[in-house]
């Protein structure tokens, strides 16, 4: 009985994904697509940010401090709706696809830049030492020591953060930007099927979100370090 | 230079009504994630793979799903599937920060619980306590010092998240924003027919970086003092 029933739900899904397939792919598409120039954003920042901040550059270090607090001090949804609705107050209009990358982007470099912080911090500055001893220079001892063996310390969480970027995407709803989360529900007002709409975007958003974290485990026994840099 | 005259409205109009909101889903979502996650986190210790697997599955499904993804299967999904589980906009915005709350706490109880040295429950043992009383008078006054750190960050982002309740109607913080911000830009005499967008927004930032920035600065105050 329990076995009918479940196989009925599953081919209710599927004829859900068969029905609006075109769209739903379109909007899967525009997640991904929001989300990778947002990672790649949060990437460049974290990484020139969280450089400036472990390595006590001056005013780039208190200027990034401050950003990093305010966006992490503050809900990233009053973020989204300050772009949007906020800033058109003072002409600068922005459409929903900009706001929607920008934001998360902006978001994910502020709790990138802690990441990659830590991540150069916990370099042992022998390692640097020696990187000076070859001759390098402070840019040639960053890019051939820090930013190897640290950036490698700090993917684990810098995954996190990215993780979190996807998941925020689906707050583009406020928007009305057509993500995924966007369309399933304009597709469940139109169709009233309820559960099977929510039952494929939150299978979506897991399938998404628990290959990202299994990336992480098979990144960190593939990357991590060797004894000797420790 | 003094404030323009809408101000005054707004800002008690917000602290009042929204403020006072955010701060009761934040309490009931916090209390909840408290006591479920730690609950389910001392479970997770316990070598008995049916009831690990649950809750398991439990803490990757709410932490993998965005909270706004869950807010709208508890506000939507679950009244179609039967009425009784229909909820208030508030409540059902606290019962999604508990779920993904819960899940968090859960995972951070684990590590805490784990972490104490095995001769604790030995001595524990010795002592003649049995399961319950082992964990509840002696592990877990030692684990809970060590969770004080992530339950701080935890108030935070629930803080931070209850803003999601704006989503489905409920007078928030953002939402008060929002309600003043179409008040004002109506006509008079309803309102000034002025758009304050940019300011009210701005204001919204600044009461939740008041309340989260100390918050902050404690927990990692904390992490420092007490790990």
């Amino acid at each position: 009985m329990t076995t009918l029933l479940a196989l009925g739900f599953l081919s209710d899904l599927w004829s859900f994904v068969e029905e609006n397939f075109d769209e739903l792919l379109a909007a899967l598409k525009r997640t991904l697509w929001v989300s990778a120039i947002a990672i790649a954003g949060a990437f460049v920042i974290g990484v020139v940010l969280g450089a400036a901040r472990a390595h006590r550059v001056p005013v780039i270090n208190q200027l990034a401090a401050v950003y990093v607090e305010v966006i992490r001090n503050t809900p990233i949804l009053v973020q989204i709706f300050f772009l949007f609705y906020g800033l058109p107050q003072i002409g600068i209009r922005l459409e929903a696809f900009t706001v929607a990358w920008l934001s998360v982007m902006i978001w994910g470099g502020a709790f990138n830049t802690e990441n990659f912080r830590a991540g150069f911090e916990a370099v042992p500055s022998r390692l640097r030492e020696a990187g000076f001893a070859l001759g390098f220079g402070g840019i040639g001892t960053f890019l051939n020591v820090t930013l190897p063996i640290g950036g490698r310390i700090a993917l684990p969480s810098s995954i996190n953060t990215y993780i979190s970027v996807v998941k925020n995407t689906s707050l583009m709803y406020v928007i009305s930007y057509p993500e995924l989360t966007t369309t399933v529900l304009q597709i469940q007002a139109l169709t009233l099927e309820t559960v099977e709409a929510f039952t494929v975007l939150a299978l979506t958003y897991l399938i998404i979100v628990w290959t990202m974290s299994a990336a992480i485990r098979l990144l960190e026994s593939h990357l991590a370090l060797p004894e000797a840099f420790k | 230079m003094s404030l323009p005259d809408w101000t005054g409205d707004v800002v008690r109009y917000m602290l009042e009504e929204g403020l006072r909101n955010t701060l009761k889903i934040a309490a009931i979502s916090l209390v909840g994630s408290f006591v479920i996650g730690v609950t389910l986190g001392t479970l997770l210790t316990i070598r008995f793979l049916p009831l690990r697997a649950l809750i398991r599955l439990y803490i990757e499904v709410w932490r993998g799903l965005p909270i706004l993804v869950t807010l709208f299967i508890v506000y939507f999904a679950l009244p179609a599937v039967t009425l009784s589980l229909r909820f208030e906009a508030l409540t059902a915005a606290a019962i999604s920060l508990i779920l993904w709350g819960s899940a968090q706490v859960a995972e951070a109880t684990r590590g805490a619980v784990q972490s104490i040295p095995r001769e604790q429950h030995e001595a524990a043992a010795a002592l003649g306590f049995g399961w319950v009383g082992r964990h509840a008078f002696v592990i877990m006054p030692q684990a809970l010092r060590r969770l004080l750190p992530p339950l701080v960050s935890l108030l935070v982002n629930i803080i931070q998240n209850t803003t999601i309740a704006q989503i489905i109607g409920v007078n928030e913080v953002l939402e008060s924003g929002e309600r003043s911000v179409e008040r004002l830009t109506a006509p008079p005499p309803i309102g000034l027919g002025e758009i304050h967008s940019f300011e009210i927004y701005a204001f919204v930032m600044v009461i939740f970086f008041v309340i989260s920035f100390p918050l902050t600065r404690l927990a990692a105050y904390l992490e420092k003092r007490l790990v």
